[in-house]
């Protein structure tokens, strides 16, 4: 979290984390195309030719001024593939809330298990921890034939109970209710934090 | 000094005082003033841009920090693959219209210099390391601020979420 007291800024890094094709890009890419673009800036995509997240995708959004202070949520993705693994550890740098998006289909759970365990070593390193960190976990691609089920998907990922969201990235049904979720989450948590 | 807070779950809250951010203003003013450059940034490691000089309107500034700070980071893990105790203390970009100078400023900042061709490395190097020195002084003066418990109260929560509501229709 940065404040700049000068111009009554407050700023929080919000990171959407996953494995990789798990829809990290497709939430910020429906946020930008819904949001009214007063409030939104560039979305920044830094992709492979074959449409990949190589490095991160990043924009910021707005909401206007709340008693007078203005705050800034700046949303970045990571690369999924396993193979970006210091990227993922580079753009947590400073982060202060990280919804996780994991994959429904049944043969993508290893993936969400492996790429969860990954971002709880990089909290870890950061000093942080999966259990009091703030953090969200949407259950993306709701919409496909061989979902697992909502049982079996909290059971096997979400342990600490956080906040979870069903969710269609690409038609944007769940989209808005994570973020907002995760933005409270993160503003509870400085509150609780002071 | 700017406040860096190690919250109670280890996380990390910086903050800037409006007087500490005029005399950093005043050193990015002169620098620009010195160099020529188009534009100037000073930004948080984590990406966030905490205030900028020079020609701005063109440049999308705010995707310009947040991108220096990874290329800043990546380097920095480079440094430590190929066996550097300390990472890389400055960065250089050479383009045919403009070059791009990234310099840490203590742990937890630093500068992005864009400048035309025409201008010498060296000149920009003297100037931004002098610049640095000062920033380094700006932010180590102690005074103290306000912190985040006076704006992010209950009140603001909950304004904040009325505001999303209505942002996310």
């Amino acid at each position: 979290m940065f404040i700049n007291w000068a111009l009554q800024e407050i700023n929080l890094k919000i990171v959407y984390y996953g494995p990789g094709m798990s829809g990290k890009t497709s939430n910020l890419e429906y946020i930008h195309s819904k949001l009214d673009p007063s409030l939104t800036g560039e979305l920044v995509t830094l992709k492979t030719k074959e449409d990949r997240t190589i490095f991160f995708d990043f924009m910021q959004i707005e909401v206007g001024r709340i008693k007078g202070k203005k705050p800034k949520f700046n949303l970045y993705t990571v690369p999924g593939q396993v193979y970006y693994a210091s990227s993922r550890k580079i753009i947590l740098n400073g982060v202060d809330g990280v919804v996780f998006v994991a994959d429904s289909q049944k043969d993508r759970m290893e993936g969400n298990i492996e790429t969860l365990l990954d971002l709880e070593n990089n909290l870890m390193s950061m000093g942080y921890s999966l259990e009091t960190f703030p953090w969200v976990i949407q259950f993306n691609k709701r919409d496909l034939p061989n979902t697992e089920s909502m049982e079996m998907l909290q059971k096997k990922l979400n342990f600490f109970n956080v906040p979870q969201f069903e969710a269609v990235a690409i038609k944007g049904t769940g989209v808005f209710d994570t973020l907002k979720s995760i933005i409270n989450l993160v503003v509870r948590h400085v509150q609780q934090q002071l | 000094m700017v406040q860096v807070k190690k919250l109670k779950d280890g996380s990390r809250q910086i903050i800037l005082t409006a007087q500490q951010f005029d005399e950093i203003t005043k050193v990015l003013t002169e620098l620009a003033a010195k160099t020529k450059a188009s534009t100037i940034l000073l930004a948080d490691i984590s990406g966030q841009l905490i205030t900028q000089r020079g020609n701005t309107t063109d440049i999308n500034t705010q995707v310009l920090s947040a991108l220096a700070a990874s290329d800043f980071a990546a380097t920095s893990e480079m440094a430590k693959l190929i066996g550097e105790d300390a990472k890389f203390k400055l960065l250089f970009h050479e383009g045919e219209k403009r070059n791009v100078y990234l310099s840490n400023v203590g742990d937890s900042f630093f500068l992005v210099v864009v400048f035309d061709v025409s201008v010498t490395l060296g000149l920009v190097r003297i100037y931004t390391k002098k610049a640095i020195l000062n920033l380094v002084e700006v932010f180590e003066t102690s005074e103290q601020g306000d912190d985040a418990g006076s704006i992010i109260d209950q009140d603001f929560s909950s304004m904040l979420g009325d505001m999303l509501d209505d942002s996310f229709k």
